[in-house]
């Protein structure tokens, strides 16, 4: 399973690329293997502020569909419009070309508080 | 939890396996479903259906007690065919829907879903030999092509037709059905050989498939799946199968419950629904017509051929009409649609 080692995760199974105050989202690896072929996603809306744990968005596969919890408090200011043609993106380069959103987070310090790569590693059993 | 005598294939292929009917079997393989969905509609996949179940039905009695079981008439074919049909409650709601394969004139196979094996013998006794083979869906345009590389003669087992037949010198049971709205054959193989057969299926180029493309295939083919569009409350007329039910026969189980409902004539039918957008639709929506609720879905999901969603629905029968625009109510969101006319996917002429 692909865990990259400068990223944060969530027990939600979502990645968080911090760059200044701007958190880059996804979701993991492990995610996209469980929910096997994504076919849709419905992307949050830019300008809307969050909560830690607020559901802002759905990712429907073949088989099911998962809710995608903001793992930090802010507001939408970007998400991957090459979604809605592509869903698969998530499939095949969840990290990259695969991304959901990008926030602009209120507090930097409580990305702290996410598991590193070791932790989710151990969460998910690899 | 069961498992198939490919078990150990799949594991080593690396399915992801799920429980399915008692059965633990492949959802999906390395590639993903649309990936194995695609590979069907344009070249050949196997399906390891072995966790539908087999009853053998054999003697000189064989023939008249399915016909006072099951629906449909075995009047309509002749030995070496194959035939759909229904096994009804005493209320008329479809207990399973299955294949019958006559292979000759006192020995059926009798077909069930895996979850239904156990009433259908309490229905039709018979020998349950599930157990001594493994089932082989081998279907697609190029299906036939590439089993020809191994068996000439399974190849060439025309559409519906049922043959006894030699692969690699084990006698094994061929059909000419499927589930997928292609061509293709269904190969009954002793476990002695199954593994054979289907390491010689993935050689010549076939796609292993599972259990998530079966069920979007079947959906765009616009194929009834038990527990979803057939079972308790249900009866064939309700699904729009009122062909699998011969009249013209004499009784069969469930017969005076049918009549009935059919000269009170059908307050609900199924239909297809098809939405325009990604989103797939889902089991247990409410459909709506002019902001009243008409119906519920049954099934729905994406259409990897078509690129957008599509559903079965049982509606009010004053909405069935192609072309009625309904909404879906998918969690909170309206997705547009309409009924259309089923297969979804058409077949391919030839």
């Amino acid at each position: 399973m692909n865990i990259p080692p400068d990223l944060k995760y969530t027990k939600d199974h979502e990645w968080v690329r911090l760059s200044g105050t701007t958190a880059r989202i996804g979701i993991t690896d492990y995610a996209q293997d469980a929910l096997g072929d994504v076919v849709f996603v419905a992307v949050p809306h830019i300008g809307v502020a969050v909560s830690v744990g607020d559901s802002f968005s759905e990712v429907e596969s073949t088989k099911s569909v998962s809710e995608i919890y903001a793992p930090l408090a802010g507001k939408v200011i970007a998400v991957n419009t090459a979604l809605d043609g592509t869903p698969e993106l998530m499939n095949s380069d969840p990290y990259g070309e695969g991304w959901l959103c990008d926030l602009e987070i209120s507090d930097v310090l409580a990305a702290d508080s996410l598991l590193d790569a070791a932790q989710y590693r151990a969460l998910i059993g690899d | 939890m069961r498992t198939s005598p490919l078990d150990a294939r799949h594991r080593s292929l690396g399915a992801k396996m799920v429980p399915f009917g008692g059965w633990e079997m492949p959802l999906s393989y390395q590639h993903g479903t649309v990936s194995e969905h695609l590979k069907c509609r344009s070249d050949a996949v196997v399906f390891d259906v072995s966790h539908l179940g087999t009853v053998r039905v054999n003697g000189a009695k064989a023939k008249e007690g399915l016909q006072r079981a099951f629906t449909n008439d075995l009047e309509k074919i002749v030995p070496g065919r194959a035939q759909y049909t229904h096994l009804l409650d005493t209320d008329a709601s479809v207990l399973d829907d299955i294949i019958v394969w006559w292979i000759d004139q006192e020995t059926f196979d009798v077909m069930p879903n895996a979850s239904n094996t156990s009433r259908v013998i309490d229905a039709i006794s018979g020998h349950d030999t599930t157990e001594s083979r493994a089932v082989l869906a081998v279907q697609g345009p190029q299906a036939r092509q590439r089993v020809q590389t191994f068996s000439v003669d399974a190849a060439t087992v025309p559409r519906f037709a049922v043959r006894r037949v030699n692969i690699f010198g084990t006698e094994c049971v061929v059909a000419g059905t499927g589930y997928t709205g292609e061509d293709g054959i269904e190969i009954a193989a002793p476990i002695s050989i199954a593994e054979k057969i289907f390491d010689s299926l993935l050689i010549a180029g076939v796609t292993p498939a599972g259990l998530g493309a079966r069920d979007t295939l079947r959906l765009e083919a616009g194929l009834p799946l038990h527990g979803h569009e057939l079972g308790p409350g249900i009866t064939p007329l309700h699904a729009g199968l009122g062909w699998v039910v011969a009249w013209n026969k004499g009784d069969f189980r469930g017969r005076t419950a049918l009549a009935a409902i059919r000269d009170a004539g059908l307050t609900r039918k199924l239909v297809g629904i098809s939405t325009p957008g990604r989103r797939p639709p889902r089991e247990g929506c409410v459909v709506s017509h002019l902001g009243n609720p008409i119906g519920t879905t049954t099934s729905g999901n994406f259409s990897p051929t078509l690129n957008h969603g599509i559903a079965f629905a049982f509606v009010d029968i004053k909405h069935v009409e192609p072309g009625t625009e309904v909404t879906i109510d998918v969690r909170g969101s309206d997705l547009a649609g309409a009924v259309v006319t089923t297969p979804f996917v058409k077949k391919r002429s030839g």
